[in-house]
This record gives C-alpha cells, structure tokens and sequence, in this order.
C-alpha cells in the first residue's frame, strides 16, 4: 500500500515537483563530514518550512483535518519505541525522559507526558504559531501541566544538556530539513549514552513520489500541497550509512502502511517503500 | 442560577465518570477499576437496593435477563463472575420457537450430544448489579456519589491554569461539581448524558407492553435439572417467552397489547396461570376470547383444552404457581442513538439503544458495548492518547453500531412479521421456519448467533 504524509511543509510548490531520480542533499553530504553554513538563526530550520507550518497551525488538533493521518499514526511511534525498549539487553529504565524535536503541535509530545513510565517530555519547535497551538492545547489537559514543557528553539538554540534524554524523537521532520546528516550530528549530544534515537521519514521512491506528493497532495488534496519535498526524503539504508561508525548501534527500521478503513499497519519491508520508523541506539561509552 | 468557574479544584477532575449504576455501567466500573484511571459513578438510586440479593432460594426477582456465553465470559474476564450466586442462575441448552397462527416450528438444540454446550444463562439482573457492585467494592477505589441526581452537565471553563472548555462537568443535587474527560452515559433509555451531547434517538413505540412474572412450573422440565429449554411462541398480538429458572421455577416475557397487559396485571392468581398456559396451547381466536374476559379464564381453559391437541413434550410444562408480586409490565419501544459518541461522550446499553426483547439480547449488546468501549479506552492509554477525544472513541462506535443495528433490525423484523394474523405472509413465515428447521448448518448460525459464539454477522 502507499505511503501517505500526513502532515506539513514548503512553500506551494508547482503541480508537479523535481521527479525522482535527482540524488538528494543527503546522500552528497554523507560522504564527507557535513560542514555547516554560516545561519543567520536557525541552521537547521529553513524559513519557507516555517512559513508553511505557520498556515497549517490552526488544524492541527481538528481530528478531521489535514493532520488525521498524523494522529491516527501516533500510537505506533509508541510501539516501535516501545520494540526498541524492549530489544536491549538490560531492563528498561522505570522512568523515561524524552525530547522531541519539531514538536508541531505536540502530538506526539502529549501523548509521552501521558504515559505513566514518563518522568518529563521537552518539547522544541522553532514556529511560533505551531509553538503556541501546543501550548494552548497542552492546558485542555490538566494531567499534562507537570510533565511536559515548550520552548520554542531549534536544536542549536538548546543548551546542551550534562546528561542527555532516553529519548529524543525527530518524527517527521528530517524530510523537511535542507541538511539533515548536519542535523543529526548536531542531535547526538541530547541522546544520553544508552538512550534512543528515534525518527520516522518516508523512503524516496517513485512510489511515495506518486503517493505522498501527486496523489496526496495534488490529486486527493488530503495532505495540504506544499506539505512535502520529494526530494529531500530519506531512504533507510542512507540512514543507515550515515550512523555507522559514529557512535550508534542496534539500528532498527519498522515500515508502516495506511490502509483506508483500517488505519496505519506494521507491514514488513515496506520500509522500502513508504513511510517508515527508523531508530539507533547511542553508545554507551564513547568512542 | 449565578455562573460560576467549575471544577477548577483538581479533586473534582476525573478520567472517566459514569453516569447510571445498572449492568452496563457497573460492568465498565469493574473493568476500570483494574486500570490507574480516576473513576466516578453517579446513580440516582440508592444502590443497596441493588446490591443486596435476600430473597430465600425459592424465590426470584421478576426482572431476568438472558446471558450468552460471550457476556458470561466478559464479565468472568473483569472477575465479576464469581461474585455472582451461582445457585441461581440457569443454564439452558435447547430452545423450542413455534409459530402460534400455523404451529410451524423450529427446534434448538446442539447437535452434540454429551459435550454441553450451553446457549444462555438465565440471571435474575439483581443478581448481577449485585455481583458486579461486590467485585467493585473488593477492588475498591471508584468515588460512588449514590442518591444522587444529575442536576445540569454543562462545559467547563477556561481558567489561568487550565482550558476545559471541551470537559463535560456534571453538577450533582448536593452541589458537588465533577469535570470528566470521558462521560459515559450508562443512564438509560431517557439519557440526560445524550440529551447534554445533543444525540438524537430516534424510534417508535411498539404499542406493545412486555409482561413479566415468576412462575413455578409442575417439574424441573422435561430434561431435567441438567438439561434445560427456552420456549417462545410467536402470536399475532406478539411473543410469549417462558425461559427456565433453576429448580421448578421459570420466567415470563410476554409482549402484548396494553390492554392485554392490564388484564393479565389484574386477574387471579389462578386465572392469570390459566392465561399463560393457554397463551402456550390454545389457538389466537381461543386466546383472544379469553382475553375479552374479565375473570374467569381458569374454567374457561380446562373447557377449551378438552378439544385441544397437544402434545406436552413440545411445550413447558404447566405452570401451576405465580409468585405474589412478580407480575408486572412495561411498554416495549425501539431505539436507537444516531452516534455512540460525542466529544468527550460515550454512550453505552440502553442510553445508546433499547430493543425488542423477543431474543433477550438487550442486556448482551450492553456487555459487548462496554467490553468494546473499555478495548477503546485501554489502547489510548498504553498509547498515550487522551481517552475522552472523540478520534479514539471511533473504534467503540464502528465496532458496536453495526453490529447493533443489524441485530436490532432483525428482532424488529421478526416482531413485524409474526404480528401479522392472515394473508400472504402467514404460510411464507412457516415455510421460513419449516426450512430453517431443515437446514442444519443455518440453524447452527442461527444458535451461535443467539449464544454470542458465532461469527459476527458483521
């Protein structure tokens, strides 16, 4: 089945966008280790993303609009965060901390604090109109107040932190990125040694090219046009390259399917294909 | 009243508030309860009154309800099972349905001789309010507000701290306010939760009234003790159903005019046990004379079955007592909510539907509501997910309408089709049940679809 983005970016594009087959930024910059340009404020943030985002803001909680397939994928980040826990070797910590980064309007975020194995969910987003549709929701639930907190920053804006978080999550962000293997580096300093890196993308190919940006969005219209970049998708096996030999280990990849009428699926493989889960998990000791 | 900020205190803020303290809502209570989720239960009643069971072993409440296997299992799942008395409560595993205007008939019974296999268990409902408010109180942990009235539900407010602007908050008569992330309406046919959600229930009236009673029968049954069958006979004024009670004891569900209904209500003991063996044995047109009568109906019986054929071993056996005070009616009606669900709502039982009771399936479809609005509840919380928000309550309502519309539909069909006395319809209906009679393997769907264990015709 195909992969379908649910959620957000990029200024409106024309009808049709660059077509596969174009190597992507990512891909270049993985070969050699990724130098950054100079940012006026964020580096890692591209304005014309926010700009989009901005629009969206106002739906993002409507469980009919434009983000119903976000969140109707949300209580499968939990399983395959939950696969990953479970997967080490040693008992998994009884409390969690989490830093999700590109928060939006916290749907994930939350849904972390709500867990009763959370001790504390910061949550970063560099829009300030999402920023504050999160804030404004987060008081509709009043368990949410003592264990989840917004700042609006963006990774470079965050200090770094003594200890790091079990978990920091970048979910559905690193294909709106314009150098994601820079991001990433600069991501690993909030993973605790032994904590989870955990993402999800889409796999750039002919078919989310036909699913996410032409059907999707220009045909169907159910996700906003603009909302993706093809050619900043991100396949695993890039994914996998870039984190080998930088300090993680025990990478695990979980490919998901919208199937209508059934909601989102684990199909097996179809990371190949579609949207995907991808997680590594840090060092416990530098190298 | 003035306006004023409510539930803004933290002790007033509830995961789940369940408003109605019958079967539906005791059941979700108990299921909850093993949960970490903050839990209130609102009732009207003083619930002693459902929760002590005194009556001696030879006695049972009028108001019985037949529980499939998939309910019985349901309810041992939340551990309330056990806390039912089970010396009163009745296995049956055969079902005798015969129809009153040709006598065409269609017998249920497994075919398996040996491996018992049972179709209900017959259960007085104040044994389960009871059971179930036992095994709510040996987990313990629920705020119980009893006696009490559901003054207003309106929604919250907005305060510095906190935006409850999309929490029902339920105002009791002793003035204490309760917010609910999810407000489930267990309060029956006349629903002040769904009146709050703006629900529309939509249905008609039957013009028929169900008459209830407990009767003590001449023997244990023709099988037995161990062996037990339900009896229902379609007549054009509606069926009469006689389902067995443990020992010699049996209960009565006869759907009938209103008028019918107050005569039987009035009669003597014995001429209304006169009524109700001849609603089993004696033709429509013998059945609406005996009603015309004022009293009377004993001697009226034993002269219109001298020129009746019978064969007993078709039929229950004679029913030779009634137990003072069990006689009693109410008016039959179809119902059904447009929606389970609203935003921060759910409904569950007769809140969201009320059905014809000729299958006995009324008090079943709400053991399944609840068992899938608690599948609902459990998946947002290990998910994180706020349970009151209409998205993870769509499970509940597209698992259950369907399933419930489509048995609603067939119940009200069949009480359509047998009220009609003369005509076309009348040898098709028997030819109906003739074939269904012969048709092993439909019947075998026919049963499992009674008794719950069937797959799901949706």
């Amino acid at each position: 089945m195909a992969p379908i983005r649910p959620n957000a970016a990029t200024g409106l594009r024309p009808f049709l966008r660059a077509a596969p087959g174009i190597r992507p930024p990512f891909l270049a910059r993985t070969a050699s280790p990724p130098q950054l340009p100079a940012q006026r404020w964020h580096s890692s943030v591209n304005p014309d993303e926010v700009s989009h985002f901005n629009a969206l803001a106002s739906e993002w909680w409507d469980p009919h609009g434009s983000s119903r397939l976000l969140h109707l994928m949300n209580p499968l980040r939990h399983d395959f965060i939950n696969a990953c826990l479970t997967s080490q070797p040693e008992a998994r910590p009884s409390s969690l901390t989490y830093l999700d980064i590109g928060c939006g309007g916290g749907i994930f975020a939350e849904s972390a604090a709500r867990l009763p194995s959370t001790s504390s969910v910061t949550a970063i987003d560099p829009t300030p109109s999402v920023l504050a549709i999160a804030k404004a929701h987060a008081k509709k639930d009043p368990m949410l107040a003592s264990k989840l907190s917004y700042q609006q920053k963006s990774i470079e804006e965050l200090p770094t932190p003594e200890k790091g978080y079990d978990v920091v999550s970048v979910f559905e962000v690193i294909e709106h990125i314009d150098q994601p293997a820079a991001f990433l580096d600069k991501v690993k300093p909030f993973v605790r040694p032994g904590g989870w890196l955990v993402m999800s993308t889409i796999a750039r190919t002919w078919m989310s090219w036909f699913t996410t940006n032409l059907v999707a969005e220009d045909l169907l219209r159910i996700v906003p046009p603009g909302t993706h970049d093809w050619n900043k998708y991100i396949n695993e096996h890039e994914l996998r390259r870039y984190f080998a030999g930088k300090g993680w280990h025990s990478p695990r990849v979980m490919g998901v399917v919208y199937i209508p009428g059934v909601g989102w699926r684990e199909v097996k493989g179809s990371e190949k294909v579609g949207n995907y889960f991808f997680a590594v998990r840090r060092d416990a000791e530098e190298s | 009243m003035a306006r004023r900020g409510y539930a803004t205190m933290t002790n007033d803020i509830y995961d789940v508030v369940c408003v109605g303290g019958g079967p539906a809502g005791l059941s979700l209570l108990a299921a909850l309860l093993t949960s970490n989720l903050r839990v209130a239960l609102i009732e009207a009643q003083d619930l002693t009154k459902s929760s002590v069971l005194s009556l001696p072993p030879s006695k049972f409440s009028n108001r019985c309800s037949s529980l499939t296997p998939s309910s019985a299992q349901f309810l041992n799942s939340i551990g309330a099972w056990s806390h039912l008395q089970r010396d009163r409560i009745q296995a049956y595993h055969e079902m005798q349905v015969w129809d009153g205007v040709t006598g065409a008939r269609i017998e249920f019974d497994w075919p398996t001789q040996g491996t018992e296999k049972t179709i209900a268990y017959m259960t007085e409902n104040l044994n389960l309010t009871s059971g179930l408010l036992g095994r709510i109180r040996e987990l313990g942990g629920v705020d119980i507000f009893e006696s009490s009235k559901v003054e207003q539900i309106q929604l919250g407010e907005e305060t510095e701290e906190m935006d409850l602007r999309s929490w029902p908050v339920v105002q009791l008569s002793n003035g204490k306010t309760l917010a609910a992330r999810l407000l489930v309406g267990a309060d029956g046919a006349n629903s002040p939760v769904r009146s709050f959600a703006g629900i529309e229930s939509r249905g008609w009236d039957y013009g028929r009234h169900g008459v209830v009673a407990t009767l003590a029968l001449e023997g244990e049954g023709w099988g037995g003790e161990y062996s037990k069958t339900a009896y229902q006979r379609f007549l054009p004024t509606g069926p009469v159903a006689m389902l067995p009670m443990p020992g010699n004891f049996a209960t009565l569900v006869w759907s009938t005019t209103p008028a019918n209904a107050a005569l039987l209500k009035r009669l003597a003991p014995k001429d209304f046990i006169a009524a109700v063996n001849a609603a089993f044995r004696l033709s429509p047109v013998d059945l609406a004379y005996m009603h015309s009568q004022n009293e009377g109906q004993d001697e009226e019986y034993q002269w219109r079955m001298q020129h009746t054929q019978t064969n007993p071993r078709m039929l229950p056996q004679a029913v030779v007592g009634v137990q003072e005070g069990t006689v009693a009616s109410f008016p039959l009606k179809f119902r059904h909510a447009d929606t389970y669900i609203g935003e921060r709502v759910a409904l569950v039982g007769d809140a969201a539907h009320t059905i014809h009771p000729l299958a006995g399936q009324g008090l079943n479809q709400g053991q399944a509501d609840v068992q899938s609005l608690v599948g609902a509840i459990e998946y947002a919380v290990s998910h994180g997910q706020d349970l009151g928000t209409q998205m993870w309550l769509e499970s509940y309502n597209s698992e259950r309408y369907a399933a419930n519309h489509v048995l609603m539909g067939v119940c009200d069909k069949l009480h359509k089709l047998y009220s009609v006395e003369s005509g076309p319809l009348v040898p098709l209906r028997s030819m109906g049940l003739k074939a269904v009679n012969a048709l092993g393997p439909l019947k075998g769907f026919l049963m499992a679809q009674a008794s719950g264990s069937g797959a799901k015709v949706i």
